[in-house]
């Protein structure tokens, strides 16, 4: 399998490491420089960089066979709805759903939650029932139900975490009732790294018959997803964290769920027949899917899956890890730093604060060495209140990201304690 | 370089030890500062008699600019009326946003910040305690 080009990482046990000096090259933005300094992007967790596979295939749509979808008997419309179609049929291989049917395009993971919060659980809730999440969520898999529970008089509870940033199962478990309509859980938390054993949160709830829904939009950059396996019955994602374009996601659901939620948003598309007696709706997926779609996205998406299955996801999540170690490890003998998130199951993301220096001066200083991180709450406020700091600066990694990276990063770091702390 | 002068002595001077940084017994008006993306969250606390600021104090974490900002601000404050305040703070957006603009006489040592202006995602923070004091002006403690 091996490629001509010179090895330039070996894999944890992968039999066929990344290459990664020639993954760079299909990345454009890779080769430009902030302030006269070479890009460092370690702000993957917020979004990652395109590939070429996917800028060419959104180029090629609107130079090529630029149509709507689902509405014409021109040739062009044909193809339109032919590659957006064939998105869909990607995203349920890369997900292992059953049937296509079950994918639902959406604007990204926020517009997922919302969707399920209005469609499957508003006309389910009573006052005094219960929706369950984790401390660690981010702010779309937080406030989406809180504003249901306003609506609704449910009452939002909050499964707790340890001070290493892991879901206390144990905990959740007994928070669990018949009250219990929904649990809600981040598969890689944006802010901490963690992975969630989100099997046995499903492991939990169904018994109870309870649903769970998921937020994969980290980690289906970094992991192999399989809805089936996981055992739960949502799962969104979000296409700009899985190295598509911004502005397009899915919702993945079970069939039986699907059929039975009423639309959410009116418009074409979603319906089979209008008249102003009454108006009959489309069948699954497209009941959900209002208006013309993003048709670019969801052929960027498409593009986006096919790129990470030629790439790799087992051989580019062995070359993070292993960044994420070395980060790691460097990074915890630099004194007065505090790594905010040790979980023993992470994705490549590190949270951190240094003492005496403000993540939000840091991350000025380190952009003029052109590294690009984030600094603030990350969306997750009710994480930085756990932690009890205001905010912290994270690293992120992508399988572009070089070893030699984090020593410029470390620099920059350097710099920062010493101007400021 | 730019970064040097956004991190002028002066400016850090000011994080390192922030003047009337603390609480104030007897404050007359004040208000919480917060910007929920970057996590800067202060307190400015007033003493305000027959239409001046006779003290002021302000308390919180934040970065350095913003530190620095609330420092000079509340050093500056003493004496002025809310009127002052409101277009000095004008003054300042303005200064910020255009660096062709001469410094402004009025805002003594404050025209340091200008630099702060090279840095657009950064100008949020300069302002941030300006916008708290004329918050705290126009409601009681």
């Amino acid at each position: 399998m091996g490629s001509a080009a010179p090895v330039s990482v070996v894999g944890d046990g992968v039999r066929d490491p990344l290459d990664v000096m020639r993954l760079r090259e299909q990345f454009p933005v890779l080769a430009r420089e902030v302030h006269g300094k070479p890009l460092v992007y370690f702000d993957n967790a917020a979004t990652v960089q395109r590939p070429l596979a996917v800028i060419e295939a959104m180029d090629d749509f609107y130079r090529r066979y630029n149509a709507n979808v689902h509405r014409g008997v021109h040739q062009l419309s044909v193809e339109a709805s032919e590659a957006f179609e064939q998105s869909r049929e990607d995203v349920r291989r890369f997900l292992n759903a059953a049937s296509e049917r079950e994918i639902v395009f959406t604007r990204g993971t926020t517009e997922a939650v919302n969707l399920v919060a209005n469609s499957y659980l508003q006309p389910r809730l009573k006052p005094g029932d219960e929706i369950l999440i984790t401390h660690m969520e981010h702010h779309a898999n937080i406030v989406p139900w809180q504003m249901l529970c306003e609506r609704t008089g449910a009452v939002l509870k909050v499964a707790p975490i340890n001070q290493r940033g892991e879901l206390m199962l144990d905990a959740m478990a007994e928070m669990i009732s018949e009250r219990t309509k929904l649990i809600g859980v981040v598969h890689v938390s944006n802010a901490l790294g963690t992975v969630n054993p989100v099997a046995e949160v499903c492991a939990l709830a169904s018994p109870h018959g309870i649903p769970v829904l998921v937020d994969g939009a980290q980690a289906t950059p970094h992991e192999v997803v399989d809805v089936q396996a996981l055992g739960c019955d949502f799962y969104c994602l979000s296409a700009h964290k899985m190295y598509g374009p911004t502005g397009i996601g899915a919702l993945w659901a079970r069939e039986a769920l699907l059929e039975d939620m009423p639309p959410w948003q009116g418009g074409g598309e979603m319906i089979q027949w209008v008249s102003f007696e009454g108006t009959t709706y489309n069948d699954i997926p497209h009941r959900f899917e209002a208006g013309t779609p993003n048709i670019s996205g969801a052929i960027g998406l498409g593009a986006a899956i096919r790129w990470l299955e030629e790439t790799g996801i087992e051989r580019m999540k062995a070359h993070e890890q292993r960044l994420l170690k070395l980060a790691t490890d460097k990074m915890t003998e630099i004194d007065g730093l505090t790594i905010i998130g040790q979980a023993a199951a992470k994705g490549p993301v590190i949270s951190f604060t240094l003492d005496g220096v403000h993540p939000n001066d840091l991350g000025t200083i380190i952009d003029h060495h052109g590294v690009a991180l984030r600094t603030g709450h990350h969306c997750a406020m009710p994480v930085m209140q756990f932690f009890g700091v205001p905010a912290t600066a994270r690293v992120s990694f992508a399988a572009y990201n070089l070893h030699a990276e984090i020593d410029v990063f470390l620099k920059g770091l350097e710099q920062a304690r010493q101007m400021l702390a | 370089m730019a970064l040097d002068r956004l991190y002028q002595q002066v400016i850090l001077d000011h994080n390192r030890c922030p003047r009337h940084f603390g609480r104030l017994a007897g404050a007359t008006h004040s208000a919480r500062g917060r910007d929920g993306l970057c996590g800067d969250d202060i307190l400015v606390e007033l003493r305000v008699s027959e239409g001046r600021v006779k003290e002021a104090m302000f308390s919180g974490t934040a970065c350095a600019i913003t530190t620095a900002s609330a420092s000079m601000l509340m050093e500056w404050l003493a004496g002025r009326s809310a009127v002052a305040v409101e277009e000095a703070g004008e003054r300042f957006r303005q200064l910020l946003g255009n660096a062709s603009l001469p410094d402004d006489p009025v805002l003594g040592e404050i025209n340091c910040l200008r630099a702060v202006g090279q840095f657009p995602a950064r100008v949020r923070n300069a302002r941030l305690p300006w916008q708290t004091v004329v918050k705290a002006l126009s409601s009681k403690a």
